[in-house]
């Protein structure tokens, strides 16, 4: 049998074959496709021609910048609320002694997932609109006259994204908890520190993990996040997914879509090096 | 009036499991003396560990009152008592250097960061693992691991040690070595230790009192020898060493702490009744550990009329050379066997006697125990 296992091992190179052509063709040499347009002129149509400029680079960095950041900060701040929200609730679910609540609160929470996430996010619109259910609740309370100014701006983005990737960080956060030996709380509480200080010491630098993969799941889609802020954002919540996927409709700007493209996939990039960063250093020596 | 360290006073702990309750600890009550090394003996499940935790606050008692330093410990919580848990899996810190993990409870008392240090690195020296503190515990053996626990529950100076099986994921040797290694560290910082451990060697070898507990209950306290001299019941005579259990007929209880029991073979012997036999007369248990009990061809006259000797007659069924000794089958009567076992000493061996033969055996009155059926 070992035999044969090593003859896989030597040919493991065929094996991954067909993978790396596929990744090749359709992955790598797109990308170099999109670097090049990116330093391209935009013709007519918006297609890219000749000759080569970092014209579109400048505008990402320049008057686009503020989207850029918005995107930034509104991913960040999806990732700060769904962690806030979801490690009480990872939390809670991987500590409860039956097994069987365990498994059905963890299947309420992926359970919006077998709805579309475009309907779901439609279902939005009809929550936070001026005559939405929220406004006609708060209306009908009496708490307010006018309704609340909610859709169409970055705080419907912020709520759609929360709503959205809040699975992502409850998931690894709740393996990470469940994986954690509670005897390390009882051997800090025995050394003296109470249920603030053992947390804080101990249960938050062994789960950090679970803490990390959660940030790195739901801030990288969410820095790309088109549909959410297309639903719910309006000209006030718009997103950098958004600016690409304008260039490349009608009046478009082939180019510079390609640019903006480059520069969010290296904000990626950025943070995936940091988790990695984050990561290796919690591992340890 | 003695002051204790730790005192149990009618301590009930039960556990909700599934909505049936679960007795754990059942009226324990039991005080220790400072400095005492108190071994809490028993069986897996039968509430030495939940006694343990109890006192060191993980649990809280259903009923019954825990005293440390005779101060009630109802409300204070496991990191305000005097006390510190060397664990069973130790516990370490995994994401902690080994200075780390000692340094942890003095920072949680607020000790400023270089004092701590300081005292960590002592406590390190004192187990003799002076160049591991900047380690993972990760990196340690089993056995550093053990002592890195010791020394980051020790390094808080506590009232009372709780060590729960704190050797049991060793391997014999080191246990055997580790063993005499806490006692002389025990002797040598005077701290009260609690010890939880099924291991009854170990408990005999190292404290100075035992409780011996089954089913939540303590069924006995005593010094080693007493545990193993005089056992109270039946559990504790089978729990610690090797012990013949015979049935026998208890005639008549005598004022000196023996009575007259019949055995099955039909013969009277005089046997030491145990404190706790509450039999007054008919079915009781007598218990004789095999290496009390003696074994000859034939006994002198000078022995057969020693008043305090019992002697019966035997059949040689089996006989094992187990090195240092020789184990005897014998059997007394139809269906009543004995183990016995003679030291192996020059000139005399298992070739003395043969299979099938029928021999005396012979014991002191004080050897025997006389139990509750």
């Amino acid at each position: 049998m070992s035999e044969r296992i090593r003859s896989m091992r030597r040919n493991g190179t065929f094996l991954a074959l067909p993978t790396t052509l596929w990744l090749l063709v359709f992955f790598v040499l797109p990308l170099v496709i999109v670097l090049v347009v990116s330093f391209m002129s935009r013709g007519r149509g918006g297609v890219a021609i000749m000759p080569l400029t970092i014209g579109h680079y400048q505008r990402t960095f320049g008057i686009f910048s503020i989207i850029l950041w918005r995107s930034i900060g509104l991913a960040a701040m999806t990732t700060v609320v769904c962690l806030l929200a979801g490690y009480p609730l990872a939390f809670f679910i991987s500590t409860r002694r039956s097994r069987l609540f365990q498994q059905i609160t963890l299947f309420l929470v992926i359970l919006p997932f077998w709805t579309n996430f475009l309907i779901r996010t439609y279902a939005w619109r009809i929550l936070l609109g001026d005559e939405g259910a929220i406004n006609g609740v708060l209306i009908s309370l009496g708490l307010i006259s006018e309704p609340l100014k909610m859709l169409n701006t970055q705080f419907a983005v912020l709520v759609g994204l929360v709503y959205g990737f809040l699975p992502f960080m409850v998931l690894p956060i709740y393996a990470s908890v469940e994986r954690f030996n509670f005897r390390y709380v009882d051997a800090a509480h025995d050394l003296g520190a109470n249920d603030v200080r053992a947390f804080v010491r101990v249960v938050l630098p062994l789960t950090l993990p679970g803490v990390l993969a959660g940030c790195a799941l739901v801030f990288i889609p969410s820095v790309g996040a088109f549909v959410t802020p297309d639903l719910l954002g309006g000209t006030k919540g718009l997103m950098i997914g958004n600016l690409i996927n304008n260039q490349f409709g009608g009046s478009g700007n082939m180019p510079l879509g390609s640019a903006l493209s480059i520069v969010m996939m290296a904000v990626v990039m950025l943070s995936l090096v940091i988790y990695l960063l984050a990561n290796r250093r919690e591992r340890g020596t | 009036m003695k002051s204790y360290d730790v005192e149990l006073q009618d301590i009930v702990k039960d556990f909700d499991s599934g909505g049936a309750q679960i007795r754990a600890v059942d009226y324990v009550s039991v005080q220790i003396a400072d400095g005492e090394f108190f071994a809490l003996l028993g069986p897996s499940g039968c509430g030495k560990t939940t006694t343990l935790r109890l006192i060191a606050g993980f649990e809280q008692p259903t009923e019954g009152h825990i005293l440390i330093r005779g101060r009630a410990m109802e409300g204070i919580p496991a990191y305000h008592r005097p006390v510190n848990t060397v664990f069973q899996d130790y516990a370490l810190f995994p994401h902690l250097t080994v200075e780390q993990n000692i340094m942890f409870g003095l920072q949680m008392e607020g000790v400023n960061k270089r004092e701590a240090l300081k005292r960590a690195q002592d406590a390190l020296e004192m187990v003799r693992l002076p160049d591991i503190g900047k380690r993972k515990p990760h990196q340690l053996s089993g056995g550093q691991q053990q002592r890195v626990a010791l020394a980051r529950a020790l390094v808080k100076q506590p009232a009372v040690l709780l060590l729960d099986e704190p050797l049991g994921a060793l391997d014999l040797k080191l246990r055997k070595s580790m063993q005499y290694e806490l006692k002389a560290l025990q002797r040598d910082v005077g701290i009260t230790f609690i010890y939880v451990t099924h291991d009854q060697e170990e408990a005999i070898t190292m404290a100075d009192r035992i409780a011996v507990m089954n089913e939540g209950k303590m069924l006995q306290v005593g010094t080693p020898k007493e545990i193993y001299e005089r056992p109270g019941t039946h559990f504790v005579a089978d729990f610690i060493g090797e012990t013949n259990f015979i049935p026998a007929t208890l005639l008549k209880r005598e004022n000196d702490g023996r009575g007259r029991v019949r055995l099955p073979d039909g013969s009277e012997i005089c046997a030491a009744l145990s404190d706790d036999l509450t039999t007054t007369s008919g079915a009781v248990t007598l218990a004789i550990r095999p290496e009390r009990i003696g074994l000859a061809s034939d006994v002198s006259a000078e022995s057969a009329t020693d008043r305090d000797l019992d002697i019966l007659d035997a059949k040689l069924v089996d006989s094992q050379y187990i090195g240092t000794d020789t184990r005897y089958t014998l059997q007394i009567a139809e269906g009543t066997e004995l183990v016995a076992r003679v030291q192996n000493v020059d000139g005399r061996n298992s070739a003395a006697f043969d299979i099938g033969q029928t021999v005396k055996i012979f014991w002191h009155h004080s050897s025997t125990t006389v139990l509750d059926h």
